[in-house]
């Protein structure tokens, strides 16, 4: 009973943080003179109208979900991991160069492909990690430096050593990779494929990674209370390193997902200008690194976008309203996040406990 | 190699450090009273377009200047609010500050001159070129000192005038005091919040100032995310130059130097992409080698909230 009751006080700050987020869109509207109902009913007909648009929100949110899940598994620890947008990039350019260059049969290919993403994606991030750990370089900085590192590089090995040749297109981008490495679509002619499954799967692997073992207790810990954490016995360092690496492997994972199910080849600039990795640390905000929470804030999100998608095409309302929204969104809880801490510390009074 | 460094490039150096430096500067000043800002990147981007928006209104580029800084400084209250009222966690609010400025600029873009991408006006006039009398005659230094906009000097001159105000003044004792222990500085009757929140305000200023330099200081335009984190690039300026502003000028004239050296070398064979990857690794290096350690402590303090 109780549990059901903590769950339910759960529901209700985010709750009244979609609301506010929706008064705030309301306003955007109203500045720009279109009607709020109207343009609200067309958002939701371009997010969940039918079953077509629904699946194309569920496809969007499929990289969101991802790297939303590493960011949060990051936070959990203590770690502000920025770097998801060049995690993603390396992730999707191994994934494509293997898809491209490794013989074998298609299966096989694909899942080498997936793998080398997670790869990619783990060792950038362990890459900042280790510079935090070995020399105190701050990690937000530093994985925030190497995305920019990341884009430039990615770009460079499709302008110019991988370009694709072939076509008469003069875009930065890889061939096209063979159809039987594709991830398989979940319906026919939907954009949603098997990387859905493998975010959801990955959600619900990560909830029981965290909640259910030890390792994932001492990586809460860490991130709650550091110097009790450290006190018990928890190798700071080594649980930094395995929470970015898998905080990196999942980013990874988020843009191989992409490039071998929407994309079929790296594209220079596909993954970083729909910014899926800044939508994955919202929905990370948003869900307060619950897993399960960051999954379900992720499709929120993505509904967001495509529905802003559906709104300009029959409104004269800019889509950009779609971003007020989220932005007030994760303000909100932002604030509410210390509301939280506000109401520990009276706790904590009230127990007469000195800090 | 006469080419590569000619007077131009120094000149350059300048202009691409003001940005960095200004914003740099209203970081270091919230960390001297125990915030850490990520949000510069927003803030930095929200002087840069309502300086437009103002240069647009009142067709006077010294009243743009001041519509940005009144705007600025009503979202860096925001953040002092949510994170020294509420309590949220400063880095938290940073982030969702840039989202709220990457938003709000894209939609206020479309909703005011009803255009995707850019805003531009050839009829707008820009920040003006000043000549420096006496400098600008001497030979090679009047080409890298004289003809600048009006904020690069003036930039300088808050570089200054901060670091005798916060190492010479009682007001400025008081401020680091903040930051270094605010309940002992409560106990002598420092009333912490004030200053906080003034450190804030005082970063949105800086940051307005910073934007207005972006988006009217060479060409009078406004594009979506023109920041292009800049205003991270400060951050990282703050912290390699420790808070101090003569440290945080050295750093942000580093990075001004490797970025007008990269557009440099774009005239030579190299790719582009390389070019451009190399003031985020001399960055990275400088930061290898400068580590800021009352960073860290001020990170413990807080309860470990980034490490």
């Amino acid at each position: 009973m109780n549990r059901v009751k903590e769950s339910l006080r759960g529901l209700v700050q985010p709750l009244l943080a979609v609301l506010i987020g929706l008064l705030a869109g309301a306003i955007a509207i109203m500045v720009v003179g279109g009607s709020v109902v109207d343009t609200y009913a067309e958002m939701w007909k371009g997010a969940f109208g039918n079953f077509y648009f629904f699946t194309n929100t569920l496809a969007r949110s499929t990289p969101i979900i991802l790297a939303g899940l590493g960011v949060a598994l990051a936070f959990r620890a203590g770690f502000f991991n920025m770097g998801a947008e060049g995690q993603m990039i390396l992730g999707g350019l191994s994934a494509a160069l293997t898809a491209l260059y490794l013989p074998g049969p298609g299966w096989f290919v694909c899942i080498a492909a997936i793998v080398a993403g997670i790869i990619a994606g783990g060792i950038w991030s362990l890459f900042a990690g280790w510079l935090d750990a070995r020399f105190g370089m701050n990690l937000l900085i530093t994985t925030l430096l190497l995305n920019y590192i990341a884009i430039n590089f990615g770009g460079y090995m499709v302008s110019y050593p991988f370009k694709d040749t072939t076509g008469s297109a003069a875009m930065a981008q890889t061939p096209m990779i063979d159809q039987t490495v594709w991830l398989p679509k979940l319906f026919q002619g939907m954009s949603l494929h098997a990387g859905f499954i493998i975010a959801i799967v990955a959600a619900i692997l990560i909830y029981w990674f965290t909640h259910k073992t030890v390792t994932g207790y001492e990586i809460r810990m860490l991130g709650s209370n550091p110097s009790f954490a450290t006190y018990g016995g928890v190798r700071r360092i080594r649980m930094m390193m395995l929470s970015m690496i898998i905080s990196g492997g999942l980013a990874g994972l988020a843009g191989a997902g992409e490039v071998l199910g929407t994309q079929y080849r790296f594209l220079d600039g596909s993954l970083s200008s729909a910014s899926y990795a800044w939508s994955g640390i919202m929905a990370t905000l948003l869900a307060r690194s619950h897993p399960l929470g960051t999954a379900v804030a992720a499709v929120l999100l993505a509904a967001l976008q495509t529905g802003a998608m559906g709104m300009e095409r029959n409104t004269d309302v800019p889509l950009e309203v779609g971003s007020v929204i989220q932005a007030v969104l994760t303000l909100f809880v932002s604030a509410q996040i210390g509301y939280s801490f506000l109401k520990r510390r009276k706790e904590k009074k009230s127990n007469a406990t000195t800090v | 190699m006469q080419q590569l460094f000619d007077a131009a490039l120094f000149g350059s150096t300048l202009r691409i450090m003001t940005p960095i430096l200004l914003a740099a500067l209203g970081g270091a000043l919230c960390s001297r009273v125990g915030l850490f800002n990520v949000g510069l990147e927003g803030l930095v981007l929200i002087g840069a377009f309502s300086a437009i928006v103002g240069n647009y209104l009142f067709g006077n580029v010294l009243l743009a200047v001041i519509f940005s800084i009144i705007i600025v400084m009503l979202f860096s209250a925001l953040f002092a609010f949510i994170s020294i009222n509420l309590k949220a966690n400063a880095i938290v609010v940073g982030i969702s500050l840039n989202f709220l400025a990457a938003g709000l600029t894209t939609f206020a873009l479309r909703a005011i001159f009803d255009v995707k991408g850019a805003y531009y006006d050839k009829d707008m006039q820009g920040l003006p070129k000043w000549d420096i009398p006496l400098i600008k005659d001497i030979p090679w230094v009047g080409d890298v000192f004289s003809g600048h906009s009006p904020l690069i000097y003036l930039g300088i001159l808050i570089v200054i005038g901060l670091q005798f105000y916060l190492f010479k003044s009682v007001s400025g004792f008081r401020l680091r005091s903040v930051g270094e222990n605010p309940v002992a500085a409560q106990s002598i009757g420092i009333k912490v919040r004030g200053i906080q929140y003034g450190a804030v305000l005082m970063c949105g200023v800086l940051c307005a100032l910073a934007g207005a330099q972006l988006s009217l200081g060479q060409v009078t335009m406004f594009t979506e995310g023109m920041t292009a984190g800049r205003g991270f690039i400060a951050l990282v300026a703050t912290m390699l130059g420790q808070a101090n502003p003569l440290g945080v000028m050295g750093s942000s004239v580093l990075f001004g130097f490797m970025e007008a050296f990269s557009i440099r070398l774009q005239g030579f064979t190299l790719p582009t992409h390389f070019t451009q990857m190399l003031p985020y690794i001399v960055t990275l290096v400088a930061m290898f080698f400068f580590k800021d350690r009352t960073y860290q402590q001020d990170a413990l303090k807080a309860g470990g909230s980034s490490r």
